[in-house]
C-alpha cells in the first residue's frame, strides 16, 4: 500500500500550544474549566490511545487493504488527477464517521468504548485528547469498510479521517462562544460540540457531527445551543472518580455483568440496546430522562420537545404520572 | 514498536506530566462545596432527572450532602473535582456510624468512601438510611 504521513503526528505540536493558550485563557476567564487531575486523566487516556492504536493498527490496515481488493471502482492517489476524489472522500469519510458516531451513541457495545471520551465533566482541549482505548475492539472499524469497497484507496481514507480528527481538536473548548453565522450553519463547532457533551435532558443524543453539521441536520439530530441552558457535561452517572483504568473500561465491566445476571433471552440485549436499557425496566436510557424532564417542562415546551425528539413516550407511566402531579416534576 | 515509536510515547507522557503539573501550578481549578440545600436537591436533580429531592442533610462543610425524596430514596452528592457527582444510597452503604459523622462506603469502590460531618443529625439520617433496606 502506498505510504501518506499521518497528518496527527504533525499536527501534535499544535494541540499542545492550543492547549496552553487555552490555559491561560481560562486563567483570566473561569479557572474552574481545568483540574489537573482531570488534565492528567485526559492525556493519560489519549497517550494510552495511541499505544493502543499502534498496537491494533497493521491489523486495521491489512483489514481496509483485504477489503480494497473488491473496490467498485478504481481510484488513485495522485492529488492532481483526483482532487475530486480527495474531497468527495473526505466528505464520505465524515458521513460514515457519523453513522459510527451516532451508533456509539445508541448501541451499548459501541457506547463502552466511546463512553471514554465523555467521561470527563470537564469541556476543554484536553478532553478532545481523551481517547478510547478499546476502539478495535469494539469493531468500530467497520463503519469506514464501505469507502474501500467503493475504491477510494486505504492511504486516502486513513489520510482524510486524520484530518477529520484534527479538525475535531479545536472545538471541544468553551473558550468560544460561537462563530459567524455561516460557520455555525455548516461546519461543527465549538457551540455545537458543546451540546455533544451535555448531559442535560435537553441536550442528550444530539449532534454527532465530525467536521460538517449538515448531517444532524438532515437527520434530525439537530440541537442548539441555549445562552438560558449552560451545558453540564459528562455522563449521565458521572464517573466520580480519575481512576484511568477504569475509565477506560468501566463500561465494558458493566456490560459484562449485565450479560452475566440477565436471564438467557436478554443477554444480547444488553449488547445492542441502547445505553441505560435494562430488561426490567429499572435504569433509565435517553428518552426516558427526556421524558421525565419533558413532563416538567410548560405545556407548550414539552410539545415541542415530543415533536423534536419522536422517541419520547408520552404514554409511558412516568410521564403521564408526572403530568398528573406536576409537583413531583423536575424544576 | 519501532524505537522511534517509544521515543514518540516517552516524550508524550512527560509532556503529559508536565502539562498537568502546570494546571496546578498556575492556579486552574475550583475548590466545590454545596451551599445550602437547594443546592444539594438541584444537584440531585441533574444527577437524576425527577428525582424531586425535598429533604437534605448537608456535611458542615459543605462537601457533600444526603438528600431525601418523597419516596423516600436516597442520593449522595459529593464534591468530585470542580464538580459533583452523585450515587443513589441505601443501608447497604452505611459504614460507620461515629456521634457526628456518618461515613458512607459504596460498593463501587473508585467512588470510594465519604465521611459527612452532620452532627446530631447523622444518627437520624443513618436510622432513616436502614429503613429504605428494610422497605
Amino acid at each position: 500500500m502506498p505510504e501518506l504521513p499521518d497528518p496527527v503526528v504533525y499536527a501534535v505540536p499544535a494541540f499542545i500550544l492550543l492547549l496552553l493558550v487555552e490555559m491561560v485563557v481560562s486563567l483570566r476567564a473561569d479557572k474552574s474549566r481545568y483540574e489537573a487531575r482531570d488534565t492528567l486523566t485526559s492525556l493519560m487516556l489519549g497517550t494510552g490511545s495511541q499505544v493502543a492504536g499502534a498496537l491494533v493498527g497493521a491489523a486495521v490496515v491489512g483489514m481496509a487493504v483485504w477489503v480494497h481488493q473488491f473496490r467498485l471502482f478504481d481510484i488513485g492517489l495522485a492529488f492532481r488527477e483526483w482532487w475530486w476524489a480527495w474531497v468527495l472522500c473526505f466528505f464520505l469519510d465524515d458521513l460514515a464517521y457519523y453513522v459510527f458516531h451516532r451508533s456509539a451513541h445508541r448501541v451499548r457495545w459501541f457506547w463502552a468504548s466511546h463512553v471514554i471520551h465523555h467521561s470527563s465533566q470537564h469541556y476543554n482541549l484536553s478532553t478532545a485528547l481523551r481517547q478510547t482505548w478499546t476502539g478495535f475492539f469494539s469493531l468500530g472499524f467497520i463503519f469506514r469498510l464501505p469507502l474501500f469497497l467503493i475504491g477510494f484507496p486505504p492511504a486516502m481514507v486513513f489520510f482524510c479521517a486524520g484530518l477529520n480528527l484534527i479538525y475535531q481538536f479545536w472545538i471541544h473548548t468553551e473558550a468560544i462562544r460561537r462563530m459567524p453565522r455561516w460557520f455555525e450553519a455548516v461546519m461543527n463547532t465549538p457551540s455545537h460540540h458543546r451540546v455533544h457533551h451535555g448531559v442535560n435532558p435537553r441536550y442528550l443524543d444530539a449532534n454527532y457531527a465530525g467536521v460538517f453539521i449538515i448531517w444532524d441536520r438532515m437527520f434530525g439530530s439537530f440541537v442548539a445551543e441555549r445562552d438560558d441552558e449552560p451545558v453540564r457535561y459528562g455522563i449521565v452517572k458521572q464517573l466520580g472518580s480519575f481512576n484511568i483504568l477504569w475509565a477506560a473500561v468501566h463500561e465494558w465491566v458493566g456490560i459484562a455483568k449485565d450479560v452475566w445476571h440477565a436471564p438467557w433471552r436478554h443477554k444480547l440485549d444488553y449488547l445492542w440496546r441502547e445505553p441505560g436499557w435494562s430488561h426490567d425496566g429499572s435504569r433509565a436510557t435517553s428518552a426516558t430522562i427526556k421524558a421525565r424532564w419533558a413532563a416538567g417542562l410548560p405545556v407548550e415546551e414539552a410539545a415541542e420537545q415530543l415533536s423534536r425528539h419522536p422517541g419520547l413516550d408520552p404514554g409511558s407511566p412516568s410521564f403521564t404520572a408526572m403530568k398528573r402531579d406536576p409537583g413531583s416534576s423536575p424544576g | 514498536m519501532t524505537t522511534a515509536f517509544w521515543i514518540q510515547t516517552g516524550g508524550s507522557l512527560v509532556a503529559v506530566l508536565v502539562v498537568a503539573w502546570l494546571v496546578g501550578r498556575i492556579g486552574l481549578g475550583a475548590d466545590p462545596r454545596i451551599a445550602d440545600a437547594e443546592h444539594a436537591i438541584r444537584l440531585a436533580e441533574e444527577a437524576e432527572a425527577g428525582f424531586g429531592g425535598v429533604e437534605v442533610a448537608r456535611d458542615r462543610a459543605g462537601f457533600a450532602a444526603i438528600v431525601r425524596n418523597a419516596e423516600g430514596r436516597m442520593m449522595l452528592v459529593r464534591a468530585h473535582g470542580n464538580f459533583f457527582a452523585a450515587r443513589p444510597v441505601d443501608a447497604s452503604v452505611i459504614g460507620r456510624l461515629d456521634k457526628d459523622f456518618l461515613t458512607l462506603t459504596m460498593a463501587e469502590r473508585t467512588f470510594g468512601a465519604v465521611t459527612l460531618h452532620l452532627g446530631k443529625e447523622a444518627g437520624m439520617w443513618a436510622s432513616r438510611m436502614r429503613e429504605i433496606a428494610r422497605a
